[in-house]
């Protein structure tokens, strides 16, 4: 394969940026004293749309014959590893895992810095990452990572396809697509429509327990301590309340007038 | 002796677990009442490497044992995975046949309809001379049954041409292979029991929790806990007699065939137990069909006779333990 960098290289090194989130059918809810996500207290899941990246880099894979190495980017608590696991047993090669305290309620700009400086730790030749975490649902990482490591960025992806030393995409759009190419190395984001992510296969599962995994603190990436974490976040969470109870619902008595009265409530509520 | 779960058996649930949980909802159980064979499900069964737990990794398989089985088996019961699931996993070893979840493998014990059959790709014969057929060369009629995703069929006489009666397995001396083949069915059948058994009460407890009577949840009535709690005491007894009859098998006991009576009649009584009180504690709604209960409950009935039933295996187990005093 013709390399982005010029020469001939035999493999194509695919970052995915994997995030952990609490399960998106759990009710969520921030916590009263720093104003972040509660991620404690509720199951935690593989970020839905992550998935779909991993089967994307998976699938990359496989087109380029094997040829390329998959290697799963994660930013979180110890816990996280559990989301790693699963990535890892859906086939990627190997993980990098940051985590630190310091890290703990970083806003997406301070993610995105961290991320960008374990990435400047790497070889890549694309990150592939979901177009949004089901938690903070910000859907900017592509856009700030693109930004941060100068590299280009191709979002929404629905389709993509890697020939020689660039990477196209199809990017999905309110009317239909956009078609998008850029040179390698390159700042992936997919959508939902992209493909059918594959369930981890037992061999798979007894696989991912030997792959390397590397764990790395703020220090052993370079990243500035001051830059990251709650405290010194640039977006900070001011005030929050929750959800209102639901309210019950108004009953009337059809007393053969029922249709006129429904056909009132809706014109009060200006449906009709 | 240890007969519990290894951590690559639970791997294995939990893995499996993980998948049942989006691929086997209860809308897909519902769907093999319709009469599908749920083809989907049984593909990502296959990928994840299912049907070849039992078969060795040079043929493709997991190679795994008896105790990884069961751990697995119990799993697919909690969800209801509809179809041959534990007579293919038996199968699959003696067979050379695809274990990708494409084939779907009855197994026709006694005259009368096959469990399974209305669903499946073959029948394993062991009614006279053991054989393989294949269904698409066969009439199969559907035969109306309690638990419809069971999908009984009667299969037209005189098949044409024993597909697999060929096969190398088979042809030769199969006593031994097939004897163990029984053997692991029966046990399978009483894992999955205990799986349905667990999934009845997980429903039912949630259930008993949420309604309401005299002002408060069902589930405080002595009446209604006392039962449920008596059904869990038999459930948690018969899962270590699972455990053992699968570790009997997976190190050549002698004992291991009266182990393995002594596991389902266990089991088929426990699940049969837990599904009685678990209808009764939902009142009138665990008779609806619209309800989910009803899946598991349908099914705990027909398993439970399945492989024969809790007095046949009694009777194996009392005749076992006389011949060795006996001897």
């Amino acid at each position: 394969m013709q390399s982005a960098y010029g020469g001939r290289r035999t493999s194509m090194n695919i970052v995915v940026l994997v995030k952990q989130v609490p399960d998106t059918w759990a009710e969520r809810k921030l916590k009263a004293d720093d104003k972040t996500l509660d991620r404690a207290s509720v199951d935690v899941v593989m970020n839905e749309i992550d998935e779909y990246a991993v089967e994307e880099a998976l699938k990359l894979k496989e087109a380029a014959g094997g040829e390329a190495s998959v290697t799963i980017l994660t930013m979180g608590p110890d816990r996280a590893v559990e989301t790693i696991r699963k990535a890892l047993s859906m086939g990627a090669d190997k993980a990098v895992h940051l985590s630190d305290e310091a890290l703990a309620g970083s806003d997406a700009i301070q993610t995105s810095y961290a991320i960008a400086k374990v990435l400047d730790t790497l070889e890549y030749d694309l990150v592939i990452c979901g177009s949004e975490a089901t938690d903070s649902r910000m859907s900017v990482m592509a856009a700030l990572l693109a930004e941060r490591t100068g590299k280009p960025q191709l979002s929404g992806a629905r389709k993509v396809t890697v020939d020689g030393g660039n990477v196209k995409i199809e990017r999905q759009t309110d009317n239909g697509y956009d078609v998008v190419e850029a040179p390698l190395p390159a700042i992936l984001s997919v959508v939902e429509k992209i493909n059918e992510p594959r369930y981890p296969s037992f061999k798979g599962i007894m696989a991912a327990k030997s792959k390397p995994l590397t764990t790395l603190t703020t220090a052993d990436a370079g990243i500035e301590a001051d830059k990251v974490g709650l405290a010194n976040a640039p977006s900070q969470v001011v005030e929050f309340s929750n959800k209102p109870p639901r309210q019950a619902g108004q009953i009337v008595k059809d007393e053969g007038d029922g249709g006129a009265k429904v056909a009132d409530f809706l014109a009060s509520q200006k449906i009709i | 002796m240890y007969f519990g779960l290894s951590d690559d058996a639970l791997a294995l649930r939990e893995g499996l677990r993980e998948v049942l949980s989006s691929a086997c909802t209860p809308a897909v159980v519902r769907s093999a009442w319709d009469g599908d064979p749920c083809e989907p499900l049984w593909k990502t069964l296959g990928s994840f490497g299912l049907p070849g737990l039992l078969v060795p990794e040079d043929r493709g398989g997991l190679g795994l044992d008896e105790l990884s089985f069961v751990a697995a088996v119990e799993e697919a019961g909690w969800h209801g995975v509809p179809g041959p699931l534990v007579e293919t996993i038996v199968s699959a070893p003696l067979l050379d046949l695809p274990l990708d979840g494409s084939v779907r493998i009855a197994v026709a014990r006694s005259s009368g309809p096959v469990p399974w059959a209305a669903v499946s790709t073959h029948v394993l014969d062991l009614r006279d001379e053991p054989a393989l057929v294949d269904l698409s060369s066969v009439e199969v009629t559907a035969v109306p049954t309690v638990d419809r995703s069971r999908a009984l069929g009667s299969i037209s006489e005189s098949p044409v041409g024993h597909a697999g009666a060929s096969d190398r397995q088979l042809r030769d001396d199969h006593t031994t292979a097939l004897a163990l083949l029984e053997l692991r069915a029966t046990l399978g059948t009483a894992a999955f029991l205990l799986g349905l058994a667990r999934r009845q009460l997980d429903l039912t407890v949630a259930y008993v929790k949420d309604r309401q009577q005299f002002g408060v949840p069902v589930g405080s009535f002595q009446a209604v806990k006392h039962p449920i709690a008596n059904a869990v005491v038999d459930t948690e007894f018969a899962w270590p007699a699972v455990l053992r009859a699968a570790y009997s098998l997976s190190t050549n006991d002698p004992a291991a065939a009266m182990h393995v009576s002594m596991a389902k009649a266990l089991a088929s009584d426990a699940a049969y137990r837990m599904s009685r009180v678990c209808l009764q504690a939902h009142g009138a709604i665990g008779y609806t069909v619209e309800y989910d209960l009803h899946l598991f409950t349908k099914r705990t009935w027909a398993l439970a006779n399945d492989w024969d039933t809790a007095a046949e295996h009694r009777a194996a187990v009392a005749r076992a333990l006389l011949e060795r005093t006996a001897s």
